[in-house]
């Protein structure tokens, strides 16, 4: 497809959306209560309108869209009578537009050429709330990881510069359990997830992805390939990944791996490595508590307060034990255990004597075996 | 000494051996000596800092300018070269930021890369002194000159830091310094002036270039045409985003080979993408910004060419110094049209402050509230303004607490107000003459470019091994393809998911 002839045709899906987006509004509204929308505004008054007009799929559609292109948008719109400006009538009303019949017209054959009503569906009131961003991110990044490890090699550089979404990815390979669970389903899952989808929507998904075979195209390159406007491309984009988000809540069962990609985890609060309770202990000690104090705080016994402990020094490496055990002390545990051949705590107790607790003994040991899983 | 840090070399980064310069810089640090280099970026500045950073005990801090650099630097090390480093800058959040001090009082990092600015935090300080500071890098070390092209406030400060943090050795490195720049940086640093390293400035394998065209259409369809049919890759600059955006989408309309822009304005994981595809050969120009190329490493660059006269012939070095590292033939073109000069003009007027707002920015800091976004945008001021304002009010003489300037005398403030004007037009002045520079040298008749660029820096090599320059008289065919293959990529026609994810994922 020429490309020029792609200028005037992208000039005129903005326009529709656009004016899609404009006609609840008509007679009520600003003419710029729809670009605070598609721009994704915070404001009560943007967010009170989404929910009174049902524009869901219009938040946020385009936040980058600039000022300057909306009022080109306007006066276009204008300029070809598919909208009239109305002047705020006395008693402090504002002004306001309305849409013409050619306007209505337009608006609907564009759409129809364009299939919008498949495309703008799965928007609703829930996915107002969807992450699409730190979706993507992760699933960008996890992608990358387990391609990478695939093909043996680790030399490359993350895709997503995000610390957060790096330091969750690491937690997702960081278990050799989970990790070899990703490499043997990541693709299922996600061939099991987009199947579905159009064929141009799961090529628009694959190809923005990077991994050891393959780097990925942004939006805009890919418009260029297929000779498609940007902004349509970016629609089916957003399909894409609210309808991918919105499969991944609702079956569950299906996506035991994937499902990880929609679970909003605050760090303070819970850890999924870590059982609930014990995620909540080392959310204590990571503010400075110390196990009798938490056993306190929490209403259990400091028995299991101590079995949170191991929990946590078997699956998480970063914890640093070391008021409960020292490197020396550890060195010992492991080379008793080593020397008797056993990782009994009794035996092992009997053999260090009463200066190292049995707590001692269960901390050392889950951190070998800890840094011994793959 | 040699052999075994040629060893080290290659254990820690798989070089066999060192590039010019190189090994002498690393034999001052290691002595414990501080040191001047005067390395090329990409001919291997950073493995200068990086290589004693694992050899030293104790933590190798690395101050960087430049945030983005820094974050890549960072993750290529732990990623290539497994090398535990990390970075603290102003996009970390507090709560990270303290998890990583944490992690550096464990002793988790050998290279830690800072910004200026937070390093000047008694916190932080505090932490690195307590850990033991083995050597402290000064990356761009030229910002730290009032005379560099490319000064920056919170580098002035340094020479006070690295006091507190108990005067550890410093490896001053940058590509490009006259000597006045390289005497004020030993000053203010503390080395010796006989502790500079200079890697030989001379590129013989690159021909330069330089052509005048009329107007702005007549260079566009020059440069569209060079994009077609120089060897690649290439990368090719233009001064503004607006200037890259027009360029990609007219190279697009006709052009045969991939080509994609790069610069400030697009998302990091764009950034990301196509500076990936660059490296993998997948995209064969990359129309940017100057915001591209620091720290790429791409040794089969074979061209650059300058869409717009570059503000400062430092500017204009380091860029063109990116063509060519593997030593194979390579060319740099240069484009001026006479009133490219208007460009840089106005970027330098919105880059000072005028007599109106520097009179705004006192009153501001009269009501001694902090300086918020909001607040700086009300009077028109980016942050990087009010920060060089604030530091020339401190060397003036007003106060840095609020209650203190609301007690000064109006006419002690309007004294200062003068004072920093005065700061602000020597600054202003400099920058002046560097592009005044700039513009004799695209100006000049009958001289050769080489020994010109050369002579600026104060090197009198002249030799190179193809072409010299346009001066000396060039035959541009050499650098062109015998035939340019189309690049630019069409749809494969059958879609097949699974196929597809098996690409990507394979079994
Ligand atoms: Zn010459």
């Amino acid at each position: 497809m020429n490309s020029r002839n792609n200028g005037a045709q992208e000039q005129d899906f903005l326009l529709a959306v656009a004016l899609n987006a404009m006609i609840p509004l008509a007679n009520e509204r600003t003419l710029q209560a729809a670009y605070y929308i598609l721009r994704g505004r915070k404001a009560n008054q943007t967010l009170q309108d989404v929910h009174l007009y049902s524009l869901y799929p219009y938040y946020r559609l385009f936040p980058q869209l600039s000022k300057e292109n909306w009022d080109k948008i306007v006066s276009n719109l204008l300029q070809r009578k598919l909208i009239v400006e109305i002047e705020g009538a006395g008693g402090g009303r504002k002004p306001t537009f309305a849409v013409t019949a050619t306007g209505l017209h337009f608006a609907r054959e564009q759409f129809g050429m364009y299939q919008m009503h498949l495309w703008l569906a799965p928007f609703n009131q829930s996915s107002l709330t969807y992450n699409t961003e730190l979706f993507w991110q992760r699933l960008h990044l996890l992608v990358q990881t387990i391609s990478q490890m695939a093909a043996a090699s680790m030399n490359f550089i993350p895709v997503v510069s995000d610390r957060r979404i790096q330091q969750w990815v690491k937690m997702q390979v960081g278990d050799s359990r989970v990790r070899s669970g990703w490499k043997n389903h990541l693709a299922d899952e996600l061939y099991a997830l987009w199947a579905p989808f159009p064929a141009q929507v799961q090529r628009l998904m694959v190809a923005q992805l990077s991994g050891a075979a393959q780097t990925g195209k942004t939006l805009g390159q890919l418009a260029m390939q297929q000779g498609e406007s940007k902004f349509y491309l970016h629609v089916l984009f957003r399909f894409g990944l609210v309808s991918s988000i919105q499969r991944l809540h609702q079956e569950k069962e299906q996506f035991p791996y994937l499902h990880a990609l929609v679970q909003i985890h605050d760090p303070e609060n819970g850890d999924p490595r870590l059982s609930e309770s014990a995620s909540r202990t080392y959310a204590l000690i990571k503010r400075g508590y110390q196990k009798d104090k938490i056993a306190k705080l929490r209403g259990i016994k400091v028995s299991t307060v101590e079995d949170h402990l191991v929990e946590m020094a078997l699956r998480c490496r970063e914890w640093d034990c070391s008021d409960y055990l020292h490197a020396n002390q550890a060195a010992e545990i492991v080379s008793a255990s080593e020397k008797l051949g056993t990782s009994r705590l009794r035996m092992i107790k009997d053999h260090l004597g009463k200066d190292v607790s049995y707590l001692q003994i269960r901390l050392a040991l889950a951190q070998r075996q800890g840094e011994s899983a793959p | 000494m040699k052999e075994g840090l040629e060893e080290q070399l290659h254990k820690h980064f798989g070089y066999p051996s060192f590039r010019p310069g190189q090994l002498e810089v690393i034999q001052y640090v290691m002595r414990g000596e501080s040191v001047l280099g005067m390395l090329a970026t990409g001919g291997g500045k950073s493995i200068t800092y990086q290589l004693p950073a694992m050899l030293l005990p104790g933590i190798t801090v690395v101050i960087s300018p430049l945030i983005s650099l820094m974050m890549d630097q960072v993750q290529q090390l732990r990623a290539i070269r497994r090398i535990p480093a990390t970075y603290l800058n102003s996009t970390l959040d507090q709560r990270d930021a303290r998890e990583i001090l944490r992690e550096i009082e464990r002793g988790t990092y050998k290279l830690l890369y800072i910004s200026p600015e937070k390093l000047q935090q008694p916190y932080i300080q505090t932490v690195l002194r307590r850990v033991g500071v083995a050597l402290i890098a000064v990356d761009e070390a030229h910002c730290i000159s009032q005379w560099g092209h490319d000064f920056r406030t919170d580098y002035l400060r340094l020479p006070e830091v690295i006091e507190k943090l108990g005067k550890p050795p410093v490896l001053a490195v940058t590509a490009t310094a006259t000597s006045a720049v390289q005497k004020e940086i030993c000053e203010l640093l503390g080395i010796k002036p006989e502790h500079i390293v200079q890697q030989p400035l001379n590129r013989d394998n690159i021909a330069i270039e330089r052509i005048a065209v009329p107007g702005e259409s007549e260079r566009r369809l020059q440069v569209l045409q060079l994009m077609d049919r120089l060897t690649g890759p290439g990368i090719v600059y233009c001064s503004t985003r607006q200037a890259v955006d027009v360029l990609v989408a007219s190279y697009q309309l006709e052009g045969k080979r991939s080509v994609h822009g790069y610069h400030g304005g697009m998302n990091s994981m764009e950034r990301m993408m196509i500076q990936a595809q660059f490296l993998a050969g997948e995209l064969e120009i990359i129309v940017a910004t100057n915001a591209f190329g620091m720290g790429i490493d791409k040794s089969d660059i074979r061209f650059v060419i300058h869409y717009q006269m570059p503000a400062s012939l430092e500017a204009y070095a380091q860029e063109i110094g990116r063509v060519g590292r593997d030593g194979k033939p390579g060319y740099a073109a240069l484009f001026y049209v006479w009133d490219d000069v208007q460009i840089h003009q106005h970027m330098m007027e919105r880059e000072y402050p005028n007599r109106q707002q520097l009179q705004q920015f006192t009153e501001l800091l009269l009501k001694g509230e902090p300086f918020t976004t909001e607040m700086l945008a009300s009077i028109d001021m980016t942050q990087d303004m009010a920060e060089l304002l604030l530091f020339y009010a401190e060397r003036v003489g007003i106060p840095s607490r609020s209650e203190a300037v609301a007690s000064m005398e109006p006419d002690a403030l309007r004294d200062c107000g003068d004072a920093i004007m005065r700061e602000l037009e020597v600054r202003k002045r400099l920058k002046q003459q560097k592009l005044a520079e700039m513009l004799d040298y695209v100006q000049e008749r009958e001289v050769c470019l080489r020994k010109r660029i050369n002579h600026y820096f104060g090197d009198s090599a002249a030799g190179f091994t193809l072409q010299c320059c346009s001066s000396c008289g060039l035959n541009r065919r050499v650098y062109e393809a015998e035939e340019v293959a189309w690049t630019k990529e069409s749809q494969e026609k059958n879609w097949d998911l699974l196929q597809a994810l098996s690409v990507l994922l394979p079994k």
